[in-house]
């Protein structure tokens, strides 16, 4: 089932994410980046509803081109999740919502620090230091709570990831067979092999 | 021949003209003058009032609360733009109103105070607007923006009738302003501080307005600083009584004879 | 209400108020943060709290906050508080028939000729006022609260006992409720300051 990561570390945030893209009880495919990279120190995980997350990804996406188009620079983190919880909370209580969670990771260039934020399809925001979607969150927090350091480097924030995934693959019965991470901080996003 | 093509802010002239623009910046070049200066740890605004009088009521001024001033030429935009207006008051009114509502709805949407760049924008697109769309006639004011953001720390802006806008390190607008500029350009320096700031726009201010004399009553003042402490920026907009004892302070207030005459 | 969880209580002392509440943020019975503020300042002497749904809580936190921003910069005055719980009903009553789910609870020192009156209100989800005298709460642990409060609870105190009767009541409160916890924060609200303290709870 579909599951994401995010943690803070000294100077960076790492999301990562499963790659299935099912339906039903059928794989069809193992290879989704589902971590879409909204500027270049801006990384978005979403899962939820097929067919809204790729739709509502690309309309944040968007958008937040269009904002660094207009006004030379770009949408700060906290910013951007201002905004993209207000659509969600918008489209709510629309006719027919959205539903689709997701993971923002930062690197605010002004403050030069990094900044997470869990928002739920509902447009609940919360900063954190880590966070977890999916039925992988039932193992991951519980872990996080444990073993995340905000002040550790990025080989031991990888470290503590994969922690994660292990956990997760050892005791969740629809566990999925492969991640993507991805990593933000001052030099911009990058892919990461685990 | 001119006046052919007057009646409508949206006909140029043979010449390439637009006349309602022009005379729009000729009325603001006798409104009173509106300086800025920015520093390194903050941006001055000065104006001159032009409404005064005995008989003026200014007692909405004094009350508690609220962020200071009369009113007339200096205005808060947002928590973090301080605007000084020159030209038609009315005008003006209806534009600070206007960006008063833009920075608050980029508040709800982001979350984020508005960058200044980004304000001053807004403004001029509207501004722009009045200069094409037939029978309307522009906006009458020219504007100073003194603002913070985390982008590019203090900025001061112009944007005059016709939609332009540009950044400066000290500017002037309204009567005199060739006079203001010529001074300030002269007297302005790099890596200025606040204080050193106040104290030149003052002097600027003293030797460009009509009167010999600066006081109260016919002066605005504000200074935008940033608050460590708050981790915020801070706009303060002076009320009388304290620019009355800053022009003091600057030994650039009244002779006591004025103030004997006046008893 | 229970799907995010969260609870708010304020206090009448003398010549004082103090607002607080609790820091979680779940997702029903899963902890997702433990630094979630639901209590806001208003004005200087103001502060406003909203108890439920946590979408709900931004969303009516930045609409007060536009609300506001755009009044005191036209009056060129502070809202005085009843003035905002009136605010803040109508805001909710607009929402009859489809509505943000939140409790709100509002804590300030009215402004009189003879100085200053302590003034608390709570609302419910459709915004019906209740301008208590002592004590108003709001949120999943409100029943405990009620009790605690009922209990701890004297008129005339000062800033400091007030501090200490408003945390106990919370803290105790919240130990036995599930949605609420992790963590407070107190805001204990005087004449001429506002005393902020983050306090340590349960973790469980």
């Amino acid at each position: 089932m579909e599951t994401s990561f995010a943690l803070t570390g000294k100077g960076y945030v790492i999301i990562a994410a499963d790659t299935t893209a099912a339906r039903s009880i059928v794989k069809m495919k193992v290879d989704e980046d589902k971590i879409k990279e909204l500027g270049t120190h801006l990384l978005m995980a979403y899962s939820g509803e097929p067919g809204d997350t790729v739709q509502f990804a690309e309309y944040v996406e968007r958008n937040i081109r269009l904002y660094q188009i207009r006004n030379l620079y770009p949408l700060r983190p906290p910013a951007a999740a201002s905004w993209i919880r207000r659509s969600l909370a918008q489209s709510l209580r629309s006719r027919n919502p959205y539903s689709v969670n997701l993971l923002l990771g930062g690197y605010d260039q002004a403050e030069n620090k990094p900044n997470l934020y869990w928002i739920d399809y509902l447009g609940s925001v919360v900063e954190v230091p880590f966070a977890a979607h999916g039925y992988g969150s039932y193992f991951a927090l519980s872990l996080l709570d444990r073993y995340h350091d905000p002040e550790a480097p990025l080989e031991e924030g990888l470290a503590t990831l994969k922690r994660c995934l292990d956990e997760v693959a050892k005791r969740l019965v629809v566990s999925p067979s492969k991640y993507m991470v991805k990593v933000v901080d001052k030099d911009g996003v990058r892919e990461v092999e685990i | 021949m001119a006046r052919r093509y007057d009646s409508r802010t949206t006909i140029f002239s043979p010449e390439g003209r637009l006349y309602q623009i022009e005379y729009a910046m000729e009325a603001i070049s006798h409104a009173g003058t509106v300086l800025g200066v920015l520093a390194k740890d903050g941006v001055v605004l000065a104006a001159e009032k032009r409404v005064t009088g005995k008989l003026l009521d200014l007692s909405g001024a004094k009350v508690r609360g609220g962020y200071g001033g009369s009113g007339e030429k200096m205005f808060l935009l947002n928590s973090n733009v301080i605007g000084g207006v020159a030209g038609i008051t009315s005008d003006a009114n209806s534009l600070v109103n206007y960006a008063r509502t833009v920075a608050q709805q980029h508040l709800l949407q982001y979350n984020d105070d508005i960058p200044v760049e980004v304000l001053a924008q807004r403004l001029c697109d509207l501004k722009q607007g009045y200069t094409q769309y037939g029978g309307l006639r522009p906006f009458g004011v020219s504007i100073l923006y003194a603002g913070y953001d985390p982008h590019y720390q203090f900025q001061l802006y112009h944007s005059d009738p016709s939609g332009n806008y540009s950044g400066w390190k000290a500017t002037c607008i309204g009567a005199n302003n060739g006079t203001a500029q010529s001074l300030l350009k002269q007297e302005y320096k790099d890596d200025i501080s606040v204080e050193q700031a106040i104290s030149l726009v003052l002097r600027v201010m003293s030797k460009t307005m009509d009167s010999p004399t600066l006081g109260s009553e016919k002066l605005e003042f504000a200074v935008l600083t940033y608050d460590e402490t708050a981790k915020q920026p801070k706009a303060k907009i002076y009320r009388p009584s304290e620019i009355d004892a800053l022009l003091v302070a600057e030994g650039l207030a009244k002779k006591d004879d004025d103030a004997e005459m006046k008893s | 209400m229970e799907y995010n969880g969260g609870s708010v209580i304020a206090m009448v002392g003398k010549d004082c108020v103090a607002i607080a509440s609790d820091l979680r943020f779940g997702n029903q019975a899963l902890g997702i943060a433990s630094n979630f503020q639901r209590i806001f300042p208003v004005t200087d002497r103001t502060y406003v709290g909203l108890a439920g749904l946590g979408t709900d809580v931004t969303t009516l936190r930045e609409r007060f906050r536009y609300r506001v921003n755009m009044y005191t910069i036209k009056e060129e005055r502070d809202i005085e508080p009843q003035t905002f719980a009136h605010l803040v009903s109508s805001t909710l009553y607009e929402h009859r028939f489809g509505p943000y789910f939140v409790e709100p609870v509002i804590a300030g020192l009215e402004n009189t000729s003879s100085g200053s009156k302590p003034f608390i209100a709570a609302a419910d989800l459709i915004g019906c006022l209740n301008f208590a005298k002592d004590f108003v709460v709001a949120g999943t642990a409100s029943s405990k609260l009620y009790g605690l409060a009922e209990g701890l609870w004297e008129p005339d105190l000062g800033p400091e006992d007030l501090f200490e009767t408003i945390s106990q009541t919370l803290l105790n409160g919240v130990d036995r409720d599930a949605f609420s916890g992790w963590g407070a924060v107190v805001h204990v609200i005087t004449k001429d300051r506002v005393v902020t303290r983050t306090l340590k709870g349960r973790m469980d």
